[in-house]
């Protein structure tokens, strides 16, 4: 294989790892706790730009962008702080906008706030250099691992892998705890979760943070490997692509999170790439658009369920009821 | 001083379009239940069918299109598509989905039709009118006037046919409604058409307004409107009349006397203290439990 | 930036000897066989924004790329090769860039070099296309640029920080003392202001009001009353073309249009329909300048540049467009120039070719100007050295690659961009004491 194959194929492999950290993340929180974190993306840029800021060092005068702070902290430490600084955000955006509204509504606000963000960093260019975004951004370990260019993106290849299995670890721990179960109960009767005194305030809460953190983690990654971020590059209609990969793969369970993080944000969006071009300028965009937006349709349709359905779980009945029968009919 | 009563001025004129759209947003999600986040993509839409329009016939006609066509448009889309997808038992999270969808379809739609390019509808000209610092040219007294009249036929509708009863019994309990043989359905239908026709409308304003639009326009405009549906609280058009009114003057002022650089930040700024102040205009309590149905 | 001098009476000789060598190229380019067919086609990505906020920057490019292949071909290719463009969209950012860059680097054989990256990508990818030893031709304006270490970056255009010392100038010939500044929120349109605001007072105006625009915005009828205010003779603006529109067409209803000064921004396409819509070819006609780098439409090598453009169609929707566009011409020479440091390298490859990119276009005792790919062919087939100046003007590249000049201003007259006047290299170096 070529070098430019391989250095194709890496960086692939690099975006699948942080689409499937990110899909994970959504999943905990959309399809394991109901709710609809329209703003996800920014918790991801919230990360890239909190993971950028900390490598970076501080900003020289003479420097062509302008942010605030600015260390040149060593590995793994910026990872680190990106996964704080998304749960933090989360924390933030959580207790304002998780106030027990309908699910709509939460949704609502929560988009609200993915445009907020874009309008502040774009409009607050002393913040992380607005429009123009942050550059230059230096490769973590590079001095320490003494590779060359195409080696150290196998390296990399590998580390994205490690950190995908420590969030694997992370969330599956979750999925599969009494955690896992209350939020599946909150999901599908919030009022008798709280009757069986389960804190629903706390559990959206956790998840929400948790999901947070991951996509923030996840930002950090994508980050480090491609050394800029700017505001083109977490627009709201990029949630819409997690949650279209969410609801195809199969919501409310991993495996099908990352089914969905390899067959849309990977394969197809990848696959658009190779087309010939036609017709004007931004026209396979739009389609490309159109089709992501047909495809939530279609799946929430006929398979709203996704290629890799959640488990049904059965319990021993003690007690006669029929709508605990009915499993998750979304 | 002057300078902050002309803004109040013009902040009169934004708020005429927002009140368009805003009392079409809410009295649709108030009788139907469906947050429909596809409502900024409609009102480009029918600003292009305004445009298309325009160039055969006079502006009057372009603007009744628009209006025509908003109608038909979501009545369309709720019995072809949210109609049959809460029929099918999607759930309140699955109805945003499907509705966000339906935006990004409309708008990436318009892009791939007309281009990504802009569209200026034709200008009527006319006399502006000045009165100190303020001044007011003639599309804007047409849109002030589009405003008034539509809202002066919102009030009749609601309060004095029994079509508008219909509506709010709907609004406040289907269900109740259905068995006192008010037939929601049909309700429903009207809500949607009612609704899309302000939305067009009120895109074919927003479209004279900012003189040069394109497939993005509508789309950027639905925070403002929410601001406006969740200030005057949801499912309440006086609300939003009065909501509008305090965010279109709100954000001129704030341009005239902070800076133009945080003008939009004004719908943002409201809707979040809203939020946080006095959540019980949107609170879960009443219609929580209510799923999306009819 | 290096100033550079023009001097009149060179341009005046070149026009000559060009205009005389035109018709025998365009003639030979109808004998000429057509390239080898079982050679390797050759291929130059266009690797810029298709699509996203930026997507008109991409359709400026085809209009530089697909007239320098055709002219190319039709001359029998590059040592029989025939040559080709491709579209990469970047869909103007880092995150969709720098796999698109991976993408066309890994599945195009005989990629010879790439036209782009834009200021939305460039920092992220510039590094990856120098690594796989592609020559690029940008088109970011990027300060960070001024000094590239990047042997296969090349850089014709101006950078952003220029264009505010070209603008102060316009206005102060044309007599103006006070002026507003009005541009968007957004780091690219900000980075004109701060050289725009000392090189005007330099020249003794006065920057009465300074507006930061939010963009996009329903109305900017309070931020126009605010202008008024302040009383300027005339605006420098650079904004997105929606914003542009309303804006201006507000002013005009409310109290009159003054008038402006634009970046090379407001000379594009999109900005010039959209305000033209909003305020009236008349008013346009009248009130409204824009300034962009100096590529005037006129001589031998743009002669030779619009003519295959304007038999492009096929592949060019509307070809007219771009024939007065500064970024259409330089990526038109960027090609050339790339074709023919591969003859003068004999080898198609960019890592055999690369360093003849300047020994084709710099100036020098006993060389051959040449203003198209057909003549400096024939020039370097009978063993002479060749300056290749292009339609977008002479080009003599600096050590960090950049190579920048002069500005014009242009109006729009009857629906035509029509150039009206120069600001010259020096005159800029002298202000800005490079």
């Amino acid at each position: 294989m070529s070098g430019a194959w391989q250095f194709y194929i890496s960086t692939l492999l690099i975006y699948l790892g942080v689409d499937v950290m990110a899909c994970w993340g959504l999943n905990l929180q959309f399809g394991y706790a109901g709710l609809v974190n329209f703003s996800f993306i920014i918790f991801q840029a919230a990360g890239a730009y909190t993971a950028a800021v900390l490598t970076l060092g501080r900003p020289t005068p003479a420097d062509f962008q302008t942010y605030v702070g600015g260390a040149h902290w060593p590995f793994p430490l910026p990872f680190l702080a990106a996964a704080v600084a998304g749960a933090l955000l989360a924390a933030g955006v959580g207790a304002i906008g998780l106030r027990r509204l309908r699910a709509d509504y939460e949704a609502m606000v929560m988009l609200v706030v993915s445009l907020i963000a874009t309008s502040v960093v774009t409009n607050a260019t002393g913040l992380v250099n607005g429009a123009n975004g942050l550059d230059l951004v230096p490769p973590p370990l590079l001095g320490v691992v003494h590779l060359g260019p195409l080696a150290y993106q196998w390296f990399y290849v590998g580390l994205t892998a490690a950190l995908c299995l420590l969030v694997y670890l992370v969330v599956h721990r979750i999925t599969g705890s009494p955690l896992g179960r209350s939020l599946r109960a909150m999901r599908e009767n919030e009022p008798a979760a709280a009757a069986l005194g389960r804190n629903v305030t706390q559990l959206r809460l956790a998840a929400f943070v948790v999901g947070g953190a991951i996509a923030g983690l996840s930002g950090a990654v994508l980050v480090q490997f491609l050394s800029a971020w700017s505001p083109g590059a977490w627009l709201y209609p990029e949630t819409f692509v997690y949650f279209t990969a969410v609801i195809v793969g199969g919501s409310g369970n991993n495996l099908g999170a990352a089914v969905g993080a390899l067959l849309v944000p990977v394969a197809f969006l990848e696959a658009v790439r190779f087309l010939p071009p036609f017709g004007p300028p931004g026209l396979i965009d739009a389609i490309q658009w159109i089709v992501i937006g047909l495809l939530a349709m279609v799946f929430l349709w006929f398979w709203p369920r996704g290629i890799v359905p959640e488990r049904r779980r059965r319990f021993p009945r003690r007690i006669p009821s029929r709508s605990a029968a009915d499993g998750p009919a979304r | 001083m002057g300078l902050i009563l002309a803004a109040v001025g013009f902040g009169v004129i934004t708020a005429s379009i927002l009140a368009l759209a805003g009392v079409g947003f809410t009295l649709q999600f108030g009788v139907t239940n469906v947050l429909n986040l596809a409502f900024g993509s409609t009102m480009t839409a029918a600003a292009f069918v305004a445009y298309v329009v325009s160039q055969s016939a006079p502006l009057v006609v372009a603007v009744a299109a628009g209006g025509a066509f908003g109608a038909v448009f979501s009545v369309l889309v709720n019995r072809f598509v949210f109609m049959p997808f809460i029929h099918r038992g999607t759930r309140l999270f699955g109805m945003i989905i499907v509705t966000l969808s339906m935006g990004l379809v409309v708008q990436y739609s318009l892009q791939a039709i007309f281009g990504a390019s802009f569209f200026s509808l034709p200008d009527i000209g006319g006399p502006t009118f000045h009165l100190g610092s303020f001044a007011i040219t003639g599309p804007q007294v047409g849109i002030l006037g589009l405003g008034l009249v539509a809202m002066a036929c919102v009030h009749v509708l609601l309060r004095y046919t029994t079509l508008g009863k219909a509506m709010r019994a709907t609004a406040t309990n289907s269900d109740l409604a259905r068995s006192c043989g008010i037939a929601t359905d049909r309700v429903i239908d009207v809500a949607w058409a009612i609704s899309g026709c302000l939305c067009g409308l009120a895109g074919v304003a927003l479209a004279l307004d900012v003189t040069a639009f394109t497939d993005t326009t509508g789309g950027d405009f639905l925070i403002p409107i929410i601001a406006v549906a969740v200030l005057g609280g949801v499912g309440q058009p006086y609300g939003a009349m009065l909501g509008a009114l305090v965010v279109g003057v709100a954000s001129e002022v704030a341009a005239a006397v902070i800076s133009p650089d945080y003008k939009d930040a004004v719908a943002f700024v409201i809707l979040i203290l809203v939020l946080l102040v006095r959540p019980q205009g949107i609170l879960a309590e009443v219609s929580g439990a209510k799923e999306v149905a009819s | 930036m290096r100033p550079r001098t023009r001097s009149l009476l060179a341009a005046a000789t070149l026009a000559c000897a060009g205009l005389a060598a035109l018709d025998g190229a365009a003639a030979a380019a109808h004998r000429a066989p057509a390239a080898h067919p079982s050679r390797a086609t050759l291929t130059v990505g266009e690797f810029n924004p298709f699509s996203g906020p930026d997507a008109s920057f991409g359709p400026e490019m085809v209009g530089g790329c697909i007239p320098a292949v055709r002219l190319i071909n039709l001359d029998g290719g590059v040592m029989g090769h025939p040559i080709t463009c491709l579209v990469e969209d970047t869909r103007g950012d880092p995150a969709d860039a720098v796999p698109a860059a991976d993408k066309m680097m890994a599945t195009v054989s005989n990629l010879v070099g790439v036209l782009g990256p834009s200021s939305d990508e460039a920092l992220a990818t510039v590094p990856l296309l120098n690594r796989g030893q592609v020559p690029m031709f940008v088109d970011t304006g990027q300060a960070a640029f001024d000094h590239s270490p990047y042997p296969y970056f090349w850089r014709i255009t101006p950078a952003d920080d220029v264009k505010g010392y070209a603008l102060a100038l316009w206005a102060h010939r044309a007599g103006y003392t006070r002026a507003a500044a009005v541009f968007g929120s957004d780091v690219g349109s900000q980075s004109d202001v701060p050289t725009l605001v000392k090189a005007f007072k330099q020249l003794g105006g006065h920057i009465v009001i300074n507006q930061r625009i939010a963009l996009d915005s329903t109305s900017y009828r309070t931020e126009v009353e605010k202008l008024v205010q302040a009383r300027p003779q005339v605006i420098f603006t650079e904004v997105d073309p929606q914003t542009g529109a309303t804006y201006l067409s507000e002013l005009q209803q409310l109290h009159g249009l003054i008038p402006v000064i634009g970046t090379e921004v407001t000379l594009e396409a999109p900005w010039l329909k959209a305000v033209t819509g909003a305020i009236g070819a008349g008013a346009m006609a009248r009130d409204f300048t824009g300034m962009q780098p100096y590529a005037p439409p006129s001589g031998p090598a743009w002669a030779t540049f619009n003519g295959s453009l304007l038999h492009s169609s096929a592949s060019v929707p509307q070809p007219r467009q771009w024939s007065q566009d500064p970024y259409s011409m330089t990526y038109y020479d960027g090609v050339n120039i790339m074709a023919l440091a591969m003859l003068a390298a004999r080898s198609t490859k960019p890592s055999r070719f690369n360093r003849d990119i300047p020994l084709v276009t710099e100036p020098g005792p006993g060389k051959v100007v040449v203003t198209s790919f057909a003549m400096g062919k024939a020039e370097l087939a009978k063993g002479r050295r060749i300056q290749y100046v292009g339609a977008g003007g002479p080009i003599v590249f600096n050590r960090w690659h950049n190579s920048t000049g002069a500005f014009e201003a242009a109006r729009l007259v009857g629906g035509q961009v029509k150039i009206i006047g120069e600001v010259t290299a020096a005159q800029i170096a002298q202000l800005s004491g490079h």
